[in-house]
């Protein structure tokens, strides 16, 4: 024993000590809760749930510390460095596990658990080492004030500053490095009465390389967990001024996504494109000039390129990166079988509306390919006024095709789109047919005159569409109708965006 | 949600909420937003106060002289225009006609100085029908004979919003965080402005309708011009701050006169005036253009080409033997010009009416009986905003509580999917103190504070708006409108005014009128053209 100045010493440092373990640990059990009600919702009993198993684990961690016996500063540091390592990692392996669905809930309690355990372990172990040290009612009272202090103060921070400044998986990381970083003082500190230090410091400083690691490289490791969450292999993503475009493979498909939203999946995208481009061709009886407006994969381009009579394809879609990826990227090109490099075909980057209002030429048909009406902006694009400027771009006998979203999931949307083009003038042929990637779909032609005859064949290279499959795909079945008198969707109401949002939101929450 | 949007999310909040604030501690309070104070002829039109000039060497002749090229000017001139009066001048001090419904243009949009909209026009308003024909804002008519208007003049959806209670509520008329009590005084106000909508008095005549002029002339509703808003209100017994403050609301935004000053008359007409009806639309919507009502000022002038000569400032109007004699400054050039015509219509605001015709007796009357209120309008280029929850952002957005009236958005007409900054126009009638005391401090505060006061307001809704605000720039009006106070719209004094001098001078204005809404001035415009055409 030193003389009784390095003694208290010795025992600020390791009430100090508990303080930082209790905040830490409490932190740990707070990012779990977070990111529990986060990922699984219904906080209320996310967190009830992890308070409890962290308090359970801390019982155990209690009991089991009485099977420590010799070298006790010794576990207390090695358990302060666990704690540093399986705490700080928490956030992202949680992040890493969710995409796996079913692993998420025993990963997150094990982890709640583990923590639990080596912290209930270090307060006896601490009042175990001071015991000969200090007096046994001054000890039980510091030991626990400086606990609860730190509790309080990870309460606090937490919510206040590391969340909002941090994210949780920094945090985490944070607190991970400041648990190492006490071990490894506590083993400068108590060198001499530690006997392998060598090997704890060198674990030490291991975690601790790892956790700076892993705290610069935040930002990556969340974009590979996305990876995961795909479920697939990104092969591509990018943000563009427009929107967000993700590409991702597996040995199956190849997959688009634009804003998360599935465009299209290579194993079935055929019965898409097939059935949104041509039962309007074939009305339009040998189109010489047609409009292709979204559609920058180059898909529903590829599907009319088919067609001898056609003379020029003119695409207009919003995002110069799209139409550049589908035009140079060999992957993608394939699929669409260089469409967007025929000499026929023309792309234009430009927004449609404004394109439209702009326009003077006439087409013989043309193709609709927008993303859903998910919002006001894209909703002014299935408006009457739209609709009445697409008349204008439009020859007397041409035929339009729109893709109207799932008459299934939003039956009141999809009639709705129907309503809208009737609305402005339109005679209407409403069809729909089933995607597997997508489940039912649904598509609305619109002509100005000359009703519709079903053709007697579709005189093109098709994997899908025959005579027989577009009489079937004419008829809806009662639940793919609206059962009540629709609004028509105008820039003054935007009827159509509310639909879609009560109907869809319905459908997710399911 | 599904998870792995969550999963982007909650990564992008992550990385992005620490730079974020990085970034608005830097700029927060230590970076001036540039913009400067426009409508600089407020300097000019002293001018006219503090210089005095050589009077015009020689006189060119017209047989008609407008000074005035805001609503009631150019439709007087538009009108004598189409009655085949082709030799005619629009005088106008500004270096762009249209008076209150002055419009800006930066590269991502054009908007309003100030009046932004109109209501659903009434039916009965044939001569306004006629003119929206014209304009192609009126695209035909159904088979009932109603107006169809052009889809892209309606105001787009969502419409209007208010900020109250901590949430973006849909619609101006509060009712998100209202108890049943509060929201049955908004029931029992609609069921009584209902009611006056459809009333008709002794005479026969609407109680209510526009031009004011037209409507009833009951001793009954006229007795509601003798008390204030207020008063009709406690007589009513309509007493939540939410009523009174969503009234005052009203009144402030189109009279620039608060409840507890503004007549009730003028109140409910703003209210019960409004009964349009169209095919594809109800009386509560409104047309709007990016512009404002520069749209339809553009549509007004649209036959006018080379008769409007702007930068000039009329400096005295006198009748002669056989017509008048008029002069201006010619701003640029600094001269001072003279025009003899058979006619001539004054459609400036009464005080500069009189200051024109030299006639103290005629100034007195204004100065006795006319407040005009000034307003401060400003407009913000802005980034994406910061929103705080409830309905997305509108046309018009409202912040309930605050001095101002909120801000429009002129881009949202536009139809486009991305806009890459939006133009906010915000107004504030400067209502705290009286029209001369708020008119002379705010000419006396610069940019600076101004700009201050609209991003303090607006950051109580859109906490990044200092950092997102690329420009603002500041119109203030010294005399934007006249107040509807008790009295005006029945009293004699507008009456008086609105007679012709003589034969050859004529008075049009919304000051006229008591209300200043583009109706009032379209039809003082054609009435004063009328009388100018009996006397041919």
């Amino acid at each position: 024993m030193k003389n009784t100045a390095g003694r208290n010493s010795a025992q600020w440092v390791l009430l100090v000590a508990v303080f930082i373990i209790a905040t830490c640990g409490l932190i740990y059990e707070l990012v779990a809760g977070t990111l529990a009600s986060y990922l699984l919702g219904d906080s209320v009993t996310q967190f009830s749930i992890i308070i409890g198993v962290y308090l359970f684990s801390m019982g155990i961690g209690s009991y089991l510390s009485r099977f420590f016996n010799d070298d006790l500063l010794e576990w207390f540091i090695r358990i302060e460095l666990l704690v540093g390592l399986v705490g700080g990692f928490s956030a992202i392996l949680l992040f890493l596990v969710f995409p796996l669905a079913f692993s998420f809930q025993p990963v997150l309690y094990a982890l709640v658990g583990v923590t639990g355990i080596l912290v209930g372990i270090e307060i006896p172990l601490l009042l175990r080492i001071l015991k000969d040290k200090v007096e046994f009612a001054e000890l039980v009272s510091r030991v626990f004030t400086y606990d609860y202090i730190g509790a309080l103060l990870a309460s606090l921070i937490f919510p206040l500053i590391f969340v909002p400044y941090l994210g949780l998986i920094r945090t985490s990381l944070f607190f991970g490095l400041l648990n190492v970083g006490v071990g490894l003082y506590l083993c400068r500190y108590f060198a001499g009465e530690v006997r392998s230090v060598t090997a704890i410091r060198f674990s030490g400083i291991l975690i601790l390389i790892a956790e700076v690691a892993a705290f610069i490289f935040s930002e990556q490791i969340m974009s590979f967990s996305e990876t995961l969450a795909y479920n697939d292999h990104v092969v591509y993503s990018t943000s563009t001024p427009y929107q967000r475009i993700v590409i991702t493979k597996n040995k199956h498909d190849l997959r688009l996504y634009l804003n998360n939203n599935l465009q299209f999946s290579s194993a079935d995208e055929y019965r898409y494109h097939e059935a949104l481009v041509h039962p309007a061709m074939t009305a339009a009886a040998g189109p010489r000039n047609v409009l292709i407006l979204g559609g920058g994969d180059g898909l529903a381009a590829r599907e009319i390129l088919k067609y001898p009579s056609v003379q020029k394809v003119q695409l207009v879609d919003l995002d110069p990166v799209m139409t550049k990826l589908f035009t140079t990227q060999d992957i993608l090109a394939e699929i669409n079988r260089h469409s967007l490099k025929d000499p026929r075909v023309t792309v234009t980057n430009a927004d449609a509306f404004i394109w439209l209002k702009e326009n003077k030429k006439q087409f013989d048909c043309v193709i609709i390919d927008f993303p859903d009406p998910s919002g006001f902006s894209v909703g002014k694009l299935y408006t009457t006024a739209f609709y009445r400027l697409l008349k204008t771009a439009m020859t007397p006998q041409a035929v339009a095709v729109v893709q109207s979203t799932s008459p299934y999931v939003a039956p009141k949307s999809f009639w709705c789109v129907n309503e809208t083009l009737k609305a402005s003038g339109f005679q209407t042929i409403p069809y729909h047919n089933y995607v597997p990637s997508f489940g039912e779909w649904g598509y609305v032609m619109a002509r100005q005159s000359g009703g519709y005859q079903l053709p007697d064949t579709f005189a093109i290279e098709k994997k899908y569409i025959s005579q027989a499959v577009m009489e079937q795909m004419l008829q809806f079945p009662a639940d793919m109708l609206a059962h009540e008198p629709l609004e028509v969707n105008k820039l003054n109401n935007q009827a159509l965006v509310n639909y879609f949002e009560k109907e869809w939101g319905k459908y997710l929450d399911q | 949600m599904r998870r792995d949007e969550f999963i982007r999310l909650t990564a992008g909040m992550a990385v992005a909420a620490p730079l974020l604030h990085a970034c608005s501690e830097k700029r927060n309070g230590s970076t001036v937003i540039p913009g400067e104070i426009v409508g600089a002829s407020a300097a000019a039109g002293h001018l006219l106060r503090d210089h005095s000039f050589n009077p015009p060497a020689e006189y060119e002749t017209r047989e008609v002289v407008i000074i005035g090229a805001g609503v009631s000017g150019l439709s007087a001139a538009r009108y004598l225009s189409q009655q085949g009066i082709k030799d005619l001048i629009v005088l106008d001090l500004e270096q762009q006609p249209g008076g209150n419904a002055a419009s800006g243009r930066n590269a991502f949009s054009r908007y309003p100085w100030g009046a932004h909209y109109v209501p659903v026009p009434n039916n009965n308003l044939t001569e306004y029908l006629s003119f929206l024909e014209e304009a192609k804002v009126i695209t035909g008519y159904d088979q009932a004979g109603l107006p169809v208007y052009d889809e892209f003049y309606l105001c787009h959806d969502p419409e209007e919003r208010l900020y109250i209670n901590g949430h973006w509520q849909e619609g101006l008329i509060p009712n998100f965080g209202l108890n049943a009590a509060e929201l049955a005084e908004f029931k029992k106000f609609f069921s009584l402005i209902d009611h006056f909508k459809k009333l008709k008095g002794s005479d026969g005549l609407d109680a209510f309708s526009i031009p004011v002029d037209t409507s009833s002339r009951d001793e009954s509703l006229r007795a509601l011009d003798r008390v204030t808003m207020k008063a009709w209100l406690d007589s009513q017994h309509l007493t939540s701050e939410y009523i009174r403050w969503y009234i005052d609301y009203c009144t402030r935004d189109d009279f620039g006169t608060p409840y507890d000053v503004v007549s009730a008359w003028a109140g409910i007409h703003y209210f019960a005036s409004r009964k349009g009806k169209a095919a594809n639309a109800a009386y509560n919507d409104v047309l709007t253009w990016e512009q404002g009502n520069g749209f339809l000022i553009e549509a007004l002038r649209q036959n006018l080409d080379g008769k409007i000569a702007t930068g000039a400032l009329a400096t005295s109007v006198n009748a002669t033997a056989d017509g008048v004699k008029v002069s201006y400054l010619d701003v640029a050039s600094r001269q001072l010009r003279g025009l003899k015509a058979r006619h001539c219509i004054l459609a400036v605001p009464q005080f500069v009416a009189a200051r024109l015709l030299g006639d103290t007796e005629r100034g007195k009357a204004v100065t006795d009986h006319f407040r005009y209120v000034p307003w401060m309008v400003a407009n913000l280029t802005v980034g994406d905003l910061h929103e705080r929850g409830g309905q997305p952002a509108s046309w018009d957005n409202v912040i309930y509580g605050s001095a101002s009236l909120g801000y429009v958005d002129a881009t949202h007409q536009q139809v486009q999917q991305r806009k890459e900054r939006r133009n906010l126009t915000y107004y504030l009638p400067l209502t705290h103190t009286s029209p001369e005391v708020a008119r002379r401090e705010a000419f006396r505060a610069g940019h600076a504070f101004w700009a201050e006061k609209v991003l303090a307001d607006l950051q109580r809704v859109h906490p990044d708006i200092r950092e997102r605000t690329e420009r603002i720039d500041i119109m203030l009006w010294g005399h934007a409108m006249v107040q509807p106070r008790p009295g005006m719209v029945t009293g004699e004094v507008r009456k008086a005014l609105s007679k012709s001098v003589g034969a050859a001078i004529h008075f049009a204005h919304t000051d006229l009128a008591g209300v200043s809404i583009f109706e009032e001035g379209f039809y003082q415009g054609i009435k004063a053209a009328r009388k100018l055409l009996e006397q041919t």
